[in-house]
């Protein structure tokens, strides 16, 4: 079985040279043979892909350990669920999901355009299948998944039981989703630069691709966030872990370049600066799959030890190598065709919007990195963490969060002081006096107040532009109410889309200023009878019990809670012991409540009988998650958005 | 001013904030990366709170109480061996021959130090060890 699965991540590096090759020749020489089977070449990889995963799937799935990744990651008593979702557990399994992704998104591709005979659709293929053959040769000559034990294990070593949790399941193929994804708008760009294409329509259909892995892409970060509060067990979701960082900085990269690309669009300026985004987007994505993947992160000592880093750090340099000389080749394809006529206008919202998301980008990737690059300049391995982020980032992203509400509601190329008027009074007011209901329940500290002023400054001119919208169509008199805004963003399904992803975010920055700044802990001892008070919430030990699940002993504390004084019900915090790896394991207990989480941690039983606990109120935690969907869901309504794609076409751009 | 120029002062402007943000984060929440040799074989002690030690928990050498909570073992690089003492709840990841890294005060005298943070790496890679050679 296994050199079917070694076989054909060999054929898929053949095929995805003969690919470029084919299609390269094609271009030069106009022939449409040559593009035609270049285009089959990709198709094949595709093939071939799909055919490698399931081997290793069906050898995961029947514990197979004459497979070394299967003996790695897998054992006996792991549930059937886990053992299918440990082929993203190491690094060859997850290179093999990155390559499947991006044969699914190079399959979805040329799906699209099939019917389309145009060169330029060819030129994104050859780019893609560049791509391909880095992988397929990473997974062929230095990271092999089909490696055979000459003597096989009886069992296998098992999966990290951090791994053992439904959101493990389901948040690696989401982010890889979202990374992979940004391969398309990235051949887009260098095909553009490549066959010289000047047009419109192609940023249109990049923006619609674009917007569908930034989608992804968020809601995994979202779900990583989520794992981590759920099952790491330290009361929050968000460390600035480098693996985190390396997630949200092509996100971060990503939405610069959704809110750039609407300038160009709208007024053909920032052209490079928009390829030039694009661009920066797909490498940090191979880069955060590099950090995630390649062991660095493991200790910072081993930046330079891991065997899959060179290949990474060589990817990097000549792909962006080449993108940047395409630019500077290209330069007059990308020349501006307007200027911006006033700083306060929407084109000057955008670009400062793009210098801050930029700059949140730079700061993380600068501390994430910084070990190594103080040890490059200084000498000295200086590493930041969580205090660092917090300091440089926080200020940035309320910036944004203020820019968010003054953006949208700017005209394009230069505003009136009437317009002005207009627009910012209602909104700044409805700001001051949150920020001032906000002062006396126990908002302090200028951050927290600009948040909340921020929040409610959006939220009002978000519902004053739907307002003013219904408003404008009362003419038209379609519906009343709900129906009113149904039929609103069905005219205008971009920009109320955008509106809806807004207000997610907006419920995001308040999630994560109500669980940062308003947290609450309290831990103690607990003999049986005892109780640890939490603000208005009591934690009574009932008592402590074992309980055997299917590869692991539970040993859970019975908590009877109750809120001033009203009886809840029972809580369950629990360490699980593995028995593979016989490493405890926190379960937490959360009840939620759309205002509060109660969050309680075992820390474990001593030997006197009491048990130890911790607990954490954290305020407005499900907003976060909340939001998250919100964003997804006002995602969606702007990808429902065919209209211009359509009214470009009719153009003939 | 034309808005050309207007423009590149409010860059200006946003850009020297976020370095100086940058710089002196740095500055003051950066903390120096030592192993255990470099931290034992330093000549004089490192400023409170302005390091982090990275090393192995070394075998045979944990004592905890988890009643206080009060956690005591030692800290190796193959090298070189450092007393750590921490209050607090043993992290679900630590164990002998775990990767560990610590920050807080250090006593160069009794060679002892007084962790304020105790982070286990996170397995992340959760690599077999002793499964034989391949078969060529």
């Amino acid at each position: 079985m296994s050199e079917i699965g070694r076989l054909s991540i060999l054929l898929a590096f053949l095929c995805s040279c003969f690919a470029v090759a084919s299609i390269a020749w094609g271009l030069r020489t106009g022939m449409a043979g040559p593009l035609k089977s270049g285009r089959r070449a990709v198709w094949v990889v595709c093939g071939l892909t799909l055919l490698a995963i399931i081997v290793l799937e069906r050898a995961l799935i029947a514990r197979d350990f004459t497979f070394r990744y299967v003996a790695e990651h897998t054992s006996l008593d792991l549930p059937p669920m886990y053992a299918f979702s440990s082929l993203w557990a190491g690094q060859e399994g997850s290179l093999l999901l990155w390559l499947f992704v991006l044969s699914a998104y190079g399959a979805a591709f040329l799906w699209s355009y099939r019917k389309r005979v145009d060169p330029f659709y060819d030129a994104v293929a050859m780019v893609v299948a560049g791509v391909m053959v880095f992988f397929t040769s990473l997974l062929t000559f230095v990271s092999p998944p089909f490696r055979i034990l000459a003597t096989p294990p009886a069992d296998g070593n098992g999966l990290n039981p951090l791994l053992q949790d439904p959101g493990m399941m389901i948040h690696p193929p989401i982010l890889y989703t979202g990374y992979v994804g940004f391969i398309i708008p990235f051949a887009f760009g260098i095909a553009v630069l490549l066959m010289n294409r000047t047009g419109t329509r192609w940023i249109e259909e990049v923006r619609r691709w674009t917007l569908f892995c930034w989608m992804f892409l968020g809601f995994g970060v979202l779900l990583g966030a989520r794992w981590a509060y759920i099952e790491l067990g330290w009361g929050g979701y968000w460390g600035w872990d480098p693996v985190e960082n390396a997630s949200l900085m092509p996100w971060l990269v990503g939405t610069a370049f959704l809110h750039s690309v609407m300038v160009e669009q709208r007024r053909g300026m920032m052209k490079t600066w928009n390829v030039a985004l694009i661009v920066l987007t797909f490498e940090l994505s191979i880069f955060g799959t590099f950090l995630t993947r390649s062991g660095v992160l493991t200790s910072v000592h081993s930046f330079t030890e891991s065997n899959i880093g060179p290949w990474f750090m060589g990817f990097i340099l000549i792909s962006s190598t080449i993108a940047a000389a395409l630019i500077l080749y290209r330069k007059a394809l990308l020349e501006s065709e307007n200027r911006l006529d006033a700083v306060v206008s929407r084109e000057g919202s955008f670009l400062f919007n793009n210098v801050l998301f930029l700059a949140l980008a730079f700061a993380t990737f600068l501390g994430t990195t910084f070990p190594v690059i103080s040890e490059a300049v200084t000498g000295a391995k200086i590493s930041v963490s969580a205090p660092f982020f917090n300091r440089v980032n926080v200020p940035i992203a309320l910036a944004l969060l203020l820019l968010t509400g003054a953006g949208p509601v700017l005209s394009w190329r230069r505003v009136t002081a009437s317009v002005l008027r207009r627009n910012f009074l209602i909104p700044l007011f409805v700001g001051v006096l949150a920020a001032l209901g906000g002062l006396p329940i126990g908002l302090k500290g200028i951050y927290p107040i600009v948040c909340v002023f921020g929040a409610a400054f959006v939220v009002a001119t978000i519902v004053m532009e739907f307002a003013r919208g219904i408003q404008a169509r009362k003419d038209v008199a379609e519906g009343r109410g709900a129906m009113a805004v149904v039929s609103l963003v069905e005219k205008n399904k971009r920009r109320y889309g955008g509106y809806i992803v807004h207000f997610g975010m907006v419920m995001i920055f308040v999630g994560v200023l109500g669980s940062s700044v308003f947290q609450k802990e309290s831990h103690g001892p607990l003999q049986p009878g005892e109780s640890l008070a939490l603000g208005p919430y009591s934690l009574k030990l009932r008592g402590v019990e074992d309980k055997p699940v299917a590869n692991a002993q539970h040993t859970r504390a019975i908590l009877d809670v109750t809120r001033d004084g009203k009886y809840l019900g029972p809580a369950y915090p629990a360490k699980a012991m593995y028995f593979k790896s016989q490493q405890p394991m926190t379960e937490v207990a959360i009840r939620v409540t759309p205002a509060e989480d109660l969050y309680m941690i075992l820390g474990g039983v001593n030997d006197d009988g009491s048990a130890s606990i911790q607990a954490y109120l954290n305020p407005l935690v499900s907003l976060i998650w909340v939001g998250g969907i919100v964003m997804v869901f006002g995602t969606l309504i702007a990808l429902a958005d065919r209209m211009r794609l359509k009214r470009e076409e009719k153009l003939g751009a | 001013m034309g808005s050309r120029l207007r423009l590149i002062l409010i860059s200006l402007v946003v850009i020297g904030s976020v370095t100086y943000l940058i710089l002196s984060g740095v500055k003051q929440t950066g903390l120096h990366y030592m192993t255990v040799t470099e931290l034992a074989r330093a000549a004089r002690p490192p400023e409170e709170g302005g390091f982090r030690l990275d090393g192995r928990v070394a075998i045979g050498t944990v004592q905890y109480d988890q009643k206080l909570p009060h956690l005591m073992f030692q800290m190796t690089d193959g090298k070189e061996m450092i007393g750590v003492v921490y209050h607090g709840l043993m992290p679900d990841a630590f164990g002998e021959g775990r990767e560990v890294v610590v920050e807080g005060t250090f006593d160069h005298a009794a060679r002892t130090l007084t962790a304020s943070k105790l982070v286990t790496k996170c397995p992340s890679k959760y690599e077999a060890e002793g499964l034989g050679k391949d078969k060529t």
